[in-house]
């Protein structure tokens, strides 16, 4: 049993915490106080980032991409949400899907879309599942094909034609490239009846709607797309027709997109936002010379003490996915993750006040009750310990 | 004798209130556009509304001009305000606790007559008596209904002088961000001056209102996600009928009524000092008990509620993100 991190390990996570130490911290509470949610977004700032290697994290070498394993990842996750946890998920989306693409792509498409991403710092990548009538019902499929979501996908020839809406996306409204999951047979149950499609920005009948008004992760964008006859050659469908379930979910049965890396992500991420929230209520208690009292050591104590476990079931289950272990600890750890990082923001701001940076923190971190932490979530990894 | 009973006149008013807030409130202050605005200012309109309902004046005594409202009462009305407008129940809810000092000063009829005559208490004061004047200079700090009120009330021994806002040497800014309800400044008192006669008798506590904003904000979001959770439909029927959503609006129910409970508990027992002495109340500050047990309660309560609106739980165009930020400023403020 080894804890320690190689030199490759090392100097990324020293990379990370440079890049959101000098450049991602002072701007972060100034973005996400800008009222329009369309405006928080700051290409100067991903830009930096991307030419770090940030957005390209996730690419297997031998594609040109950085090729870091999953303990690299999480290290970056967590250095990067430590300054800002919605900017360090911009980067991180992009992560998820490229993961997709080299796991579930044939050459050819990785030629078209993964060579693209590579070249272009303002390749943005996205994956569109929920639908306004189906959120929960993707997550938790069920056997009535009524149920889950309804963007609906026909063969016309060497396309295919989609029609409907998909919500509350995250970089919907930016992204250049989406994985887009669609009902191309209505009549079964949801499991043996979607398909995963790519579908470029420039798409004739795609376009963006709304831009969701979050209450946290206000830099990460998040949209409304449209459908209306929207023409997607058939050289676009990534695996099988009927068989996104079995691609996307790497065998799991999970329509969610949640690969490998999904559940770690989100986990990695709030262990940020508590080394930061850590950090922020020891400095202060000592700056203000209240760190004496007992009630506000108590609860440096537990904040601490729900960090380290974090900090310890995200390393082991990044460590397990490098030895392709799989176990329902990565949804375990995800769902825990929400139940820390609320934790440790609320005693953060019983102890220092509803400052401007404590009540982002909160904003950010009850953005995991609907992601992580929800009852479907918790569901969902009870079941899978249970086959 | 344990008597859970509300009278008919505070079941009346209840009515009246929540009546009001249906109709006039909640569609202002649950309006899209304004939970998606930063600044949301104070409804002037409605809180004058409420005044004319008698809201503003509501514990002053009934032969002073007032509606006479009891803790208990005061509390009921401040909860049904807060479901609709946190905001709007903390300024009336501060004023109307200290209206009864105005009982016998001279600022009686105006504060019967002007529908914008707010009051507030400014705390760390100095005051010195000079010739038939009082003198006052000193800074009051998150001095709650600063910006609003007309009227100041300070504390000198064991009573109170009444400093108009117009006196010369007084100057208000408003608290910095948003984190308070209804309104909050800073008052700065410069040898500030009034007369002798501007006296009155000792501040009494403030009722437990301020708990009672967080029940009308738990209270609001239970609501919100218990109509929702009938009508939105996953996994084949609403998702009312599935345990893990039934379970957490049980929970939020069972939250809200032992907060209420607790609430309102403390106000009977400011309603009846006698009853630490003849052993029916316990000698310990229930209005503490419902100040720390209340708003941490409420918090879960409306974290819960929003969680069954998925992802519209956190958007800014629904009411269930501001229900969970209100609940954290009566935690944190």
């Amino acid at each position: 049993m080894d804890f320690e991190l190689s030199d490759e390990q090392r100097a990324w996570q020293a990379k990370a915490r440079k890049f959101a130490k000098e450049e991602i911290r002072p701007v972060s509470l100034e973005r996400d106080a800008i009222e329009d949610p369309a405006k928080t977004w700051d290409w100067d700032l991903f830009i930096k980032g991307s030419k770090l290697g940030f957005r390209t994290l996730a690419v297997p070498k031998e594609w040109g991409g950085e090729g870091t394993d999953f303990v690299t990842q999480a290290l970056v996750m967590a250095e990067l949400a430590r300054a800002d946890s919605a900017i360090s998920k911009s980067f991180s989306q992009c992560w998820k899907w490229s993961h997709l693409i080299a796991q579930s792509c044939t050459d050819e498409q990785k030629e078209r879309f993964l060579k693209p991403f590579l070249a272009d710092d303002t390749f943005v990548l996205g994956k569109g599942i929920s639908e306004y009538d189906a959120g929960s019902d993707n997550r938790l499929p069920l056997d009535d094909p009524r149920a889950g979501l309804k963007l609906r996908a026909e063969r016309r020839g060497d396309e295919w034609i989609l029609n409907g809406v998909k919500a509350y996306i995250a970089n919907g409204n930016i992204g250049k490239l989406f994985f887009i999951d669609a009902r191309t047979d209505p009549t079964v149950p949801l499991r043996q009846g979607i398909t995963l499609f790519l579908v470029p920005r420039d798409t004739p009948g795609f376009r963006s709607g709304k831009v969701f008004n979050k209450s946290g992760w206000r830099f990460y964008q998040n949209g409304e797309m449209i459908f209306e006859n929207a023409r997607v050659p058939h050289a676009n469908v990534v695996g099988e027709v009927n068989g996104a379930t079995r691609k996307s979910g790497g065998g799991g049965g999970d329509t969610t997109g949640g690969d490998l890396f999904g559940d770690l992500e989100l986990a990695a991420n709030a262990l940020g936002i508590c080394d930061d929230a850590c950090g922020s209520a020891l400095k202060q208690m000592r700056e203000t010379r209240r760190f004496e009292q007992q009630l506000v050591q108590l609860k440096l104590n537990r904040m601490h003490a729900l960090t380290e476990a974090l900090r310890s079931f995200v390393m082991r289950v990044a460590c397990e996915h490098d030895r392709r272990i799989h176990s329902p600890n990565a949804g375990l750890a995800m769902n825990f993750s929400t139940d820390a990082v609320q934790e440790v923001t609320e005693l953060y701001m019983d102890l220092c006040g509803g400052t401007p940076h404590a009540d982002k923190l909160a904003r950010d971190s009850f953005i995991w009750s609907h992601l992580a932490g929800d009852t479907v979530q918790r569901l969902k990894v009870a079941r899978r310990l249970a086959r | 004798m344990f008597d859970l009973r509300l009278s008919p006149e505070q079941l009346e008013i209840r009515d009246t209130v929540r009546d009001f807030v249906a109709r006039e409130i909640r569609p202002q202050a649950l309006a899209p556009a304004r939970l998606e605005a930063f600044e949301r200012p104070l409804l002037a309109g409605l809180l004058e509304a409420a005044s004319k309902l008698g809201l503003r004046t509501l514990a002053l005594p009934e032969d002073a001009g007032g509606a006479g409202a009891d803790a208990l009462t005061c509390c009921i009305v401040t909860e049904e305000l807060a479901a609709g407008d946190p905001d709007i129940a903390a300024v009336l809810a501060h004023t109307a606790a200290l209206g009864p000092l105005l009982e016998r000063g001279p600022f009686l009829a105006r504060f019967l007559e002007d529908d914008r005559f707010h009051l507030a208490l400014a705390a760390g004061v100095g005051t010195a008596q000079d010739g038939g004047e009082w003198r006052l200079d000193g800074v009051a700090t998150a001095v709650p209904n600063a910006t609003v009120a007309r009227l100041f009330v300070v504390r000198n021994g064991s009573g109170a002088l009444l400093v108009p806002r117009e006196s010369p040497g007084i100057s208000v800014r408003e608290q910095a961000g948003d984190w308070y309800h209804g309104s909050c400044g800073e008052v700065t008192f410069s040898n500030c001056r009034v007369p002798a006669a501007n006296s009155t008798g000792a501040v009494g506590s403030i009722a437990p209102v301020l708990p009672a904003i967080s029940l009308g904000i738990g209270r609001a979001a239970y609501e919100a996600a218990l109509e929702y959770a009938k009508v939105r439909v996953q996994g084949g029927k609403p998702i009312i009928e599935h345990q893990a959503i039934a379970a957490k609006l049980g929970g939020i129910a069972m939250r809200l009524e032992v907060a209420r409970s607790a609430v309102w508990r403390a106000a009977w027992a400011s309603d009846h000092p006698e009853a630490v002495a003849d052993r029916s109340l316990p000698d310990l500050s229930l209005q503490a008990v419902a100040e720390a047990f209340a708003p941490e309660a409420m918090l879960r309560a409306a974290k819960d509620a929003a969680e069954c609106f998925g992802a519209m739980g956190v958007m800014r165009d629904m009411p269930l993100h501001k229900f969970v930020r209100d609940a954290r400023i009566c935690l944190h403020s």
